[in-house]
């Protein structure tokens, strides 16, 4: 009879306890907790005329790095602009019309493919819709 | 053998916790006369450990530049997740802290267990009590509102009453002829690193001494102390049959930590704003002073006395020779006597200086 008073209470006493310490440790994940863990999914919309033609901008997309490439001829393509290999960001080199990763000297085509160097797979292509000048990203 | 037992056996094998907690705890003899006032200085404890806590949790968003202070502070107060009850337990806090300080240091007085042999407890005591006031004040001015920059124009500008170098100790202090950017960085080191550091060694020394000298039983009731401190050689006063530390002390220091707590969050969760004027929710703005400026609470006596006395030197003078006389009180007062109704000079003299000090805080309040 004792021992189950006893043990009531003890369980009573571990279940305040445990209020107690989330009341405490609540609060606390809350405040350090990033401002938004979810990504948001906002589209992003890039003027055309603003990028030469060969050229490449770079944004930020879902809260990533990525680039709208304004390729020779007209066509355009969008990729996430974080190399495969270790995460560094490529580098648009206009010259010779392909991306290079500084880090580690990842080379990829003006179509996201592999050319050289480490990485184990092309850039991420994103989506997008052209609308007259206007390119809409996600 | 539970897991529990497993680690108290790993641990006591190697470095003898068993040993070291019949010691320090259940072996740790308290004198049977022991009152509540001698836990004040674990709630003393707990408190400082909650205001590092919330401080460092309030530098995560906290930026010390002057054009950003009161927009983070602002954040912290109305974006970030429970960033309000980071800042009102960490503000609320304080002043809490300070009233605690001196009802341990008024319990000291009154009980005489300042007296030899504890000259130096009482001593780092009152650096501690300085170096509290001291990161209020710092404190004060990081939020960046209008109070904490006319509070810190106030407090800086009266080390300027200081012949022949007042002018550049002014400067000095707030790192340009006026408070501005510099202050704030000066003020955020002093605050966030250099007291806090200070504070840390001397609740060290404090300790040290606690332990080193032995607890003073308290004047009334039975005289159980061992050894009587004849000054001669190195004593420790130790209590034979008195209460062990642990359990039996540590019981009242967690109630009075609980009561402590009750109070405190009595304040943060109904009150927050009991210790902010007004003047608190304005940016600062360096070329309007806001009407009736005032300091906190606990510095409001030494904010009259500047404002009573014809000059503020002699007011500075005033309240330097107090707190001088209050730290080497010790020193003065050697009557081995401890119990207030037998010290009637004493008791006097220091019921009118609590009365004088509460006098002018109210004054200081109202005028």
């Amino acid at each position: 009879m004792d021992t189950s008073r006893r043990n009531v209470l003890l369980a009573a006493l571990g279940a305040l306890m445990t209020a107690a310490a989330g009341s405490v440790f609540y609060p606390l994940f809350r405040y350090l907790a990033p401002a938004s863990t979810a990504v948001t999914k906002k589209k992003v919309t890039l003027q055309l005329k603003e990028i030469p033609e060969g050229g490449a901008k770079f944004f930020e997309f879902e809260g990533l790095a990525a680039v709208l490439v304004k390729q020779k001829g007209g066509g355009v393509a969008a990729f996430s602009a974080v190399c495969t290999h270790l995460g560094c960001i490529v580098q648009w080199q206009q010259g010779q019309n392909q991306f290079l990763c500084p880090c580690h000297g990842g080379q990829f085509s003006s179509e996201g493919a592999v050319l050289g160097g480490p990485p184990p797979k092309p850039l991420a292509k994103l989506p997008f819709t052209v609308n007259g000048d206007s390119v809409t990203i996600g | 053998m539970s897991i529990p037992e497993k680690i108290y056996r790993w641990l006591d094998v190697r470095i003898g916790v068993g040993e070291l907690a019949e010691k320090e705890l259940t072996g740790y003899h308290l004198p049977v006369t022991i009152n509540v006032w001698y836990s004040l200085g674990s709630v003393l404890l707990f408190s400082l450990a909650l205001q590092v806590v919330t401080g460092i949790l309030l530098l995560v968003y906290y930026v010390p530049d002057a054009d950003k202070a009161f927009a983070s502070v602002t954040a912290i107060m109305n974006d970030v997740p429970f960033g309000w009850l980071i800042r009102m337990c960490h503000a609320v806090g304080s002043n809490m802290m300070v009233a605690v300080l001196l009802l341990h240091m008024f319990s000291v007085l009154f009980m005489g267990s300042y007296k030899r042999p504890r000259e130096l407890s009482w001593l780092s005591g009152f650096i501690l009590l300085n170096m509290v006031m001291g990161i209020s004040l710092t404190g004060y001015l990081l939020p960046w509102s209008q109070l904490s920059f006319w509070a810190t124009t106030v407090a800086t500008n009266s080390a300027g009453a200081i012949p022949l170098i007042g002018d550049e100790l002014v400067q000095f202090l707030r790192g340009g002829r006026l408070v501005g950017p510099y202050t704030l960085g000066r003020f955020f080191a002093l605050h966030v690193a250099v007291i806090p550091l200070g504070i840390a060694l001397l609740v060290g020394v404090h300790l040290f001494l606690l332990k080193r000298i032995g607890i003073s039983a308290p004047p009334s009731g039975q005289k159980d102390s061992r050894v009587r401190w004849k000054g001669d050689s190195y004593r420790y006063e130790e209590h034979p049959g008195g209460i062990p530390f642990y359990p039996n002390y540590v019981v009242q220091d967690m109630s009075s930590i609980c009561f402590y707590l009750a109070l405190f969050l009595l304040v943060v969760f109904f009150d927050p704003y009991i210790f902010f004027p007004k003047d608190a929710f304005i940016p600062a703005n360096p070329f309007q002073t806001p009407a009736h400026i005032k300091p906190e609470w606990y510095f409001l006596p030494n904010y009259q006395t500047l404002k009573i006395f014809p000059s503020e030197f002699m007011g500075l003078m005033a309240q330097g020779l107090a707190m001088t006389f209050l730290a080497l009180l010790p020193f003065v007062d050697r009557n081995p006597e401890r119990h207030p109704l037998k010290r009637p000079l004493f008791l006097a003299c220091a019921i009118g200086g609590i009365l004088l000090w509460i006098g002018l805080m109210i004054w200081g309040h109202y005028s």
